[in-house]
């Protein structure tokens, strides 16, 4: 069989221009979660009992539905629901942010959890309040921990961007189809878009593993 | 000799009246009474498990009593959280396992305590916390993280991160219990200096050498009950109970 990467290599800057909106809406994706996720473990630990219920409930309830199921409810339910219409791209970064949430705040809650409880003590041994605690001495020490984990939801963010092809957000796997659609060019297309992800998460994947062997000792107590 | 000796007629610090403590079923602390004055250097001695470790945390209020009451300076120990943050600046604690902030410099350790707890500018707390690295012994390691310090010198460190506080007591949790016995020395040698100073100072330890050249007092400790307490000499050269000399027998200890 021959190939033809003729129309991959004319359209390139279509793609790189899907590359830039994967990378964009990973990164709001995973700033977003990181945020949420850490605000939700705090209260989960130390909030009142009414709001702790109700983040279990949507941990468990994040954890058991399909990420593509919340993404199409975002974009096609949720403005019927409420009235309020968010384009493509806002849809998915709420809905996959949504989502990766509930895992990020179990990662941290792990994290916080894993701290020496002597640690604490030393903390309010020195008279520190439990918050001070939190902020300069858990969560920093908790990070560093939670560092691989982290890195490992950063690859899955990058990975769960590509189903928003399906609301139409012009990012890299919806540029792929398109192309491959109008120039019968699947294999090599589809080829090509693996490549790419291949070579936006790979370098994540190795970096934060370089990273954490250098300063995992910070957070061995 | 110690020329911190404290006389007889010295203000008390701390006074424990018939204090207990029971996690569930188990009686940690039963009866527990006696008292530390000023500049004196009380050590707790006996068994593992015996209570001694949990008579220090419930000084400053780390465990809660159940039983009795402890007095600090003469009032008792507050149950408000802000109340018993303020007793808590004023008692230095060191742990048996360090408890150095990992994530911090041994010099930002110190200066966390005064930073954060009593509001000092950057400056003034640096200022301190050089001058107490250098009191332990470890200007040059300010800026080594725990990691890259020996167990003798995070402890140091952690002496130092107590003091920076200013208490007008420190307490110490079995100091020298995780360390290499090349490195206990530095540790004692430290502790020494401090109760030469004056310092008030709890020493929970199995190190009878020191209990008996530095304290001023040793209460010996079974089963969550003082079996005997008095001055090192009557303790290590003519303990009055029969259980005070079997435990320090089987420490091979022949006075």
């Amino acid at each position: 069989m021959d190939f033809n990467f003729g129309p991959v290599i004319e359209s390139w800057r279509f793609l790189a221009d899907g590359v830039r909106i994967t990378v964009l809406l990973s990164l709001s994706v995973a700033a977003c979660s990181l945020t949420f996720g850490t605000l939700v473990a705090l209260a989960r630990r130390y909030g009142p009992k009414w709001l702790q219920a109700i983040l279990i409930f949507y941990i468990d309830s994040m954890r058991a539905i399909p990420v593509l199921v919340v993404l199409v409810w975002f974009y096609f339910a949720f403005p019927i629901a409420t009235g309020i219409n968010l384009p493509p791209f806002l849809s998915a970064l709420v809905a996959l942010s949504f989502n990766l949430t509930a895992y990020v705040a179990e990662i941290v809650r792990a994290g916080m959890e894993s701290v020496r409880p002597g640690q604490v003590r030393a903390g309010l041994a020195l008279g520190m309040s439990t918050p001070q605690i939190v902020r300069k001495i858990v969560l920093p020490q908790a990070f560093v921990r939670m560092m691989p984990a982290l890195g490992n939801v950063l690859t899955l963010t990058v990975k769960d961007t590509a189903i928003a092809a399906v609301i139409a957000v012009p990012e890299l796997m919806r540029r792929a189809d398109a192309i491959a659609g109008q120039t019968y060019t699947p294999v090599e297309v589809f080829s090509t878009v693996m490549l790419l992800y291949f070579c936006i998460i790979f370098p994540i994947t190795r970096g934060v593993d370089i990273v954490y062997k250098r300063i995992s000792f910070l957070g061995r107590s | 000799m110690t020329i911190a000796t404290a006389p007889q007629t010295a203000a008390t610090v701390l006074q424990y009246r018939d204090v207990q403590k029971l996690y569930g079923d188990f009686v940690a602390l039963q009866g527990v009474s006696m008292e530390v004055k000023k500049q004196q250097v009380v050590c707790l001695i006996g068994p593992s498990g015996s209570g001694k470790s949990t008579l220090l945390r419930c000084t400053n209020a780390l465990e809660t009593i159940d039983g009795g009451e402890i007095l600090f300076d003469g009032v008792r120990l507050p149950k408000d959280r802000t109340a018993i943050r303020k007793v808590r600046q004023r008692m230095g604690m060191v742990f048996q396992n360090f408890e150095l902030f990992p994530h911090k410099t041994a010099i930002e350790n110190v200066i966390m305590g005064p930073s954060t707890v009593l509001g000092l500018s950057d400056e003034a707390s640096r200022d301190r916390a050089e001058a107490l690295l250098k009191k332990v012994g470890l200007a040059d390691k300010a800026k080594n993280y725990p990691a890259n310090l020996s167990g003798g010198q995070q402890q140091r460190v952690a002496i130092a991160r107590a003091l920076a506080m200013e208490p007008e007591v420190m307490l110490f949790d079995e100091p020298t219990s995780a360390l290499d016995p090349e490195t206990i020395g530095e540790v004692l040698n430290v502790m020494k200096a401090l109760a030469d100073d004056g310092m008030t100072m709890i020493v929970v330890t199995h190190e009878m050498t020191f209990a008996r050249r530095v304290a001023d007092h040793v209460v010996v400790f079974e089963r969550g009950e003082i079996i005997e307490q008095g001055p090192p000499k009557q303790i290590f050269e003519a303990p009055t109970t029969a259980r005070t000399r079997d435990f320090l027998g089987h420490l091979g200890w022949d006075g």
